[in-house]
């Protein structure tokens, strides 16, 4: 798979170093009880500098972070800067390097046909507190009674991922997971499943001791298991992970030391750097809410890192202490189009929003709005994953297929049977009244304002549609216009939920909206199937009503479940060949996630996800 | 007096309840962003959104009945056992008790330096009127108003903390709190705040003490040979104090319900502000209502202080019929 490698987008001139936090690697697939440390992830290459002789244990690395943790008790959370927290002192069966590749921490799994799957432990993981050896028993006992207890009694965010639809019974059940010896567990898919490894429910997965949960597994006691000691202070954590719990002072800062007894430094056939790891003495994360302090303190030096937004990233680019990070993330910047009954009806013709892609010039967007800091998007996945294929792909808003004449043509013909047509250059409905459009964005995301107004001009200019801009809170917009339900009294033919309360001409959001840049779409770049629910009549999130023409769905469905690698690549690029085609959204942009590191701070690269082996990193 | 007093006393206490109970009632009917989120997220995965809310609300405790929830809080405020923060997974006494030092170390230097300073400008101004002081004064004061404690903040930060590196950027609450280290680091927050409060006190304090420095007992005072710093404290100033306590309880109760945000959130200060306003954002009922009684009971108290303290102040003012 490609890198991603010099994310200040294809359009950028600057060689950057990249990098990946795990905590964004961690909202890439949606999971958030098992991220890495916040501000602080490494690389993945075998890179001169990484195994340069220069490493050695010394410094304490301290990173901002602009929220505190919620909790340390991971089973009881949701957010990703506790995932970060814990992660610090608790790996996890395995990591996933950039080039897509698995690369085992407490075990690692192998499988015959992609259905069952035996995980093995490595035999040197000590739990603390007592609790004597991990070994498989904790994970099948804390799996059954926890994960997949009926009800969840220990609201465990992730419990979902643990079940799945049997096909022999039509329902969703808990997938079936038994103890094979004392160091070994399998699972046993109902179906093939080649991407379960790279799957949240095993990535990073954590574990608990027996004799904790024992607690309160048999009275399901959920106050108890929330407040207990040991899972809140980090007690058990052992040879676990990297560093060993030494304070949290909330609002303040959350501070772990070195762990001597590191079970990685007694690996044999890893890379020789995981010898010594991890090489900081400790790490403090600094909570620091306020973005110019934040900037303050990396700029003075009092932090060792911090995330930089993309119009302050210049000025840091020409400070000597500070090294600016560019790398890529999985977030979608996107126009979402009302197709329900309280939108803009042309909106659900395909020929009308592929007109409408002519008018925003999204190399401005990259360049001017961004800074430069994004790459232009074209489909659901990021030009560098290895699942795009270019010769699939339409491109749109770029070079010769962008402007007020490709525009206008095309939508002209796209609406030639309808009410609306040209008034000169102004698109006018059967009254002969300007077409005016919403479009709705984050009050609180400034940038987002101004990418709003940007489309307005581009539409106004380009298309002849009138387009207000509109800021909503994100709480607002996901209560009113997110959420949707078919009107009392109406009896929807069918429901998925939420985010698609059913055909689209009958169950509409609260309130009626055009267009929308508020939320940013996950492209799942290592599991690309996870986002078939954008796609799909019924799909889970499908607030904005798209019924694709093409069977998108039945691509994601069959390249999931194929073992052949080269198989699976074709089928998902010929979905995002077809998803370019059929312009669900306004696909605009992807913008870099960009860190500001001390100039000292060795270890990280280029890659997208480089976080896996952060225990590495080190003062030069 | 004593009537008077036992009367406030009982009020406060129904009006804390009633605070209480419509700060709970808000919380509860109020959509909860991070549900929001844990539900798109999990749809948008390929997981059910419901489930993911039943998840959210039992590890909350939202799956039981608003009374339930509501009984089970009030017993507990009585009962001083306030609960369990969820955002901060610890006891909400705890991380009150361990936010407060953070705001009264840099609100008792502020209230003090406020009142002394703003209060001895002020009254030098009015005996000084339109004097090149008197300007001087006045302008700091309006530039103290007009300025925002936030914006203010960062600029002294990015100043004094980052271009010159006289104050440290970020606060270490690692440091000891009575040590040079502690007050080198409070310099920046104090100044912030007391540019802000010291100007109310010190325009007031000089407005007040304008209208007697005229007055005939105070040209008798004179004449009678009291020096001027009799004329100015016993004279001036006492009557003076009467209506200036208002403005000193409210720039108190400001410094603790307004600014200590600002400028805890601006500093890094782990305080009561920063404590109050994240469990608001979290929606962490219990520690939104814990907080809630701490600036209850300050701003219970402060009224309390005012009120006895006109009496004392001002032998006129008997509240014995009332």
């Amino acid at each position: 798979m490609a890198s991603g490698n010099d994310r200040r987008g294809t359009l950028g001139t600057a060689e950057r170093r990249g990098r990946r936090g795990r905590r964004d690697v961690l909202k890439l697939l949606g999971a958030t009880g098992v991220a890495g440390f916040a501000g602080c992830s490494g690389n993945g290459s075998d890179t001169t500098n990484t195994e340069g002789t220069d490493r050695s244990v010394g410094g304490r690395y301290v990173s901002a972070s602009s929220v505190d943790a919620q909790s340390l008790n991971w089973l009881t959370i949701a957010d990703a800067t506790s995932g970060s927290f814990v992660t610090a002192t608790l790996d996890g069966i395995w990591a996933i390097k950039p080039n897509r590749e698995i690369f085992p921490l407490w075990g690692d799994y192998s499988t015959d046909d992609g259905r069952v799957y035996e995980i093995e432990l490595r035999d040197n993981l000590e739990w603390g507190a007592g609790y004597g050896r991990m070994t498989a028993e904790d994970w099948v006992y804390m799996i059954k009674n926890v994960f997949q207890a009926q009800p969840n009694w220990s609201g465990y965010p992730n419990a979902g991922d643990w079940f799945r639809v049997n096909p022999e019974s039509g329902q969703r059940e808990p997938v079936p997971v038994e103890r094979t010896g004392e160091l070994t567990f399998e699972i046993r898919l109902f179906e093939v499943d080649p991407s379960l490894p790279f799957k949240p429910m095993l990535w990073r997965q954590q574990c608990i001791p027996k004799g904790i949960l024992e607690k309160y597994v048999p009275n399901q006691d959920t106050k108890g298991l929330k407040q207990d000691e040991e899972l809140n202070t980090l007690a058990y954590t052992g040879n676990l992970g990297p560093y060993t719990y030494e304070s949290w002072e909330r609002s303040a800062r959350y501070t772990v030391t070195r762990n001597d007894d590191y079970y990685l430094q007694d690996v044999e056939g890893i890379p020789e750097r995981f010898a010594e790891a991890p090489y900081f003495e400790g790490e403090t994360t600094r909570i620091i809410s306020e973005e110019s302090t934040r900037l303050g303190a990396l700029e003075s030096g009092e932090v060792d890192s911090a995330g930089i937004p993309p119009d302050k990233a210049t000025r840091f680019e020409n400070l000597s202490n500070v090294t600016v990070n560019v790398t890529p993330q999985p977030y979608l910047r996107l126009i979402v189009y009302n197709m329900r009954a309280n939108g803009w009806k042309p909106f659900r013709s395909k020929a009308v929003r592929r007109a409408l892609a002519f008018a925003v010039n999204k190399e401005t967007v990259v360049e001017n709005v961004l800074r430069g800091y994004a790459d232009v998007a074209q489909t659901m996945q990021p030009r560098w994953s290895d699942w795009y294929d270019d010769s699939r792909v339409e491109a749109f808003g770029v070079g010769d297929r962008y402007g007020p004449e490709p525009t206008r043509s095309r939508l002209e013909s796209a609406l030639s049977d309808t009410e609306y047509a040209y008034d000169g250059e102004t698109l006018v409905d059967g009254s002969g009244e300007q077409v005016t459009l919403s479009i709705y964005y984050d009050s609180g995301q400034p940038t987002e304002g101004t990418v709003a107004e940007y489309i307005a001009q581009e539409f106004g200019e380009n298309a002849g549609i009138d387009v207000q801009p509109e800021a909503v809170s994100s709480s607002t917009f996901q209560n009113n216009y997110v959420q949707t339900s078919a009107p009392e009294g109406a009896d929807p033919e069918w429901t998925a939920g939420v985010f698609n309360g059913g055909p689209r001409d009958v169950a509409t959001s609260a309130e009626p909206w055009d267009m929308s840049i508020n939320l940013q779409f996950n492209t799942y770049p290592f599991t690309p199937a996870s986002s078939k629910g954008f796609f799909e009549k019924r799909g889970g999130i499908n607030f904005y009503g798209y019924y694709p023409e093409a069977n998108i769905s039945e691509l994601y469905e069959r390249a999931s479940a194929t073992t052949d690698e080269e198989r699976r690549r074709e089928l998902f690029g010929e979905a995002f060949g077809v998803i370019s085609e059929e312009q669900p959204f306004g696909f605009l942009a992807l913008p870099s996630s960009i860190t500001g590191y001390a100039s000292d701070v060795r270890g990280y690269d280029e890659e997208f996800n480089t976080g896996w082996d952060s225990q590495t990193w080190y003062f030069a | 007096m004593r009537w008077y007093v036992v009367r406030r006393v009982v009020w406060a206490v129904v009006a804390t309840y009633l605070i209480l109970s419509l700060t709970w009632g808000l919380l509860a009917i109020t959509p909860n962003p991070a549900a929001e989120q844990m539900q798109f997220q999990a749809a948008a995965s390929g997981g059910s959104a419901a489930a993911a809310e039943e998840a959210f609300e039992a590890r909350r405790g939202l799956d039981r009945s608003p009374w339930v929830r509501y009984r089970e809080y009030m017993h507990n405020m009585v009962t001083l056992n306030w609960g369990w923060s969820q955002s901060r997974s610890q006891p909400v006494t705890t991380a009150i008790a361990n936010a407060l030092p953070y705001t009264a170390i840099y609100s008792v230097p502020t209230t003090i330096i406020s009142i002394v300073l703003g209060l001895s400008i002020g009254l030098y101004s009015a005996t000084h009127q339109y004097t090149k002081t008197d300007y001087a004064a006045t302008f700091f004061a309006f530039f103290g108003y007009a300025i925002p404690n936030f914006w203010f903040g960062i600029i002294l930060l990015l100043v004094f903390g980052v271009q010159l590196g006289w104050f440290p950027v970020v606060f270490d609450s690692d440091i000891p709190f009575f040590s040079l280290g502690m007050a080198r680091q409070l310099v920046l927050p104090v100044v912030v705040l007391v540019t802000g409060t010291i100007a109310g006190v010190m325009r007031y304090s000089r407005a007040e003490a304008l209208e007697y420095v005229e007055a005939e007992f105070v040209k008798t005072a004179r004449s009678k040979g009291a020096d001027g710093y009799r004329v100015l404290t016993r004279h001036i100033l006492r009557p003076a104090a009467v209506p200036l306590m208002t403005i000193l309880v409210g720039d108190i109760l400001g410094i603790f319900l307004a600014a200590s945000y600002l400028v805890e959130v601006v500093f890094g200060i782990p305080g009561l502000g920063q404590l109050s306003y994240k469990a608001i954002i979290a929606q962490d009922t219990s520690l939104v209502l814990g907080t809630t009684l701490i600036f209850t009971f300050v701003s219970v108290i402060g009224n309390l202080v005012q009120d006895v303290a006109y009496t004392v102040l001002d032998p006129r003012i008997d509240y014995g019929d009332r």
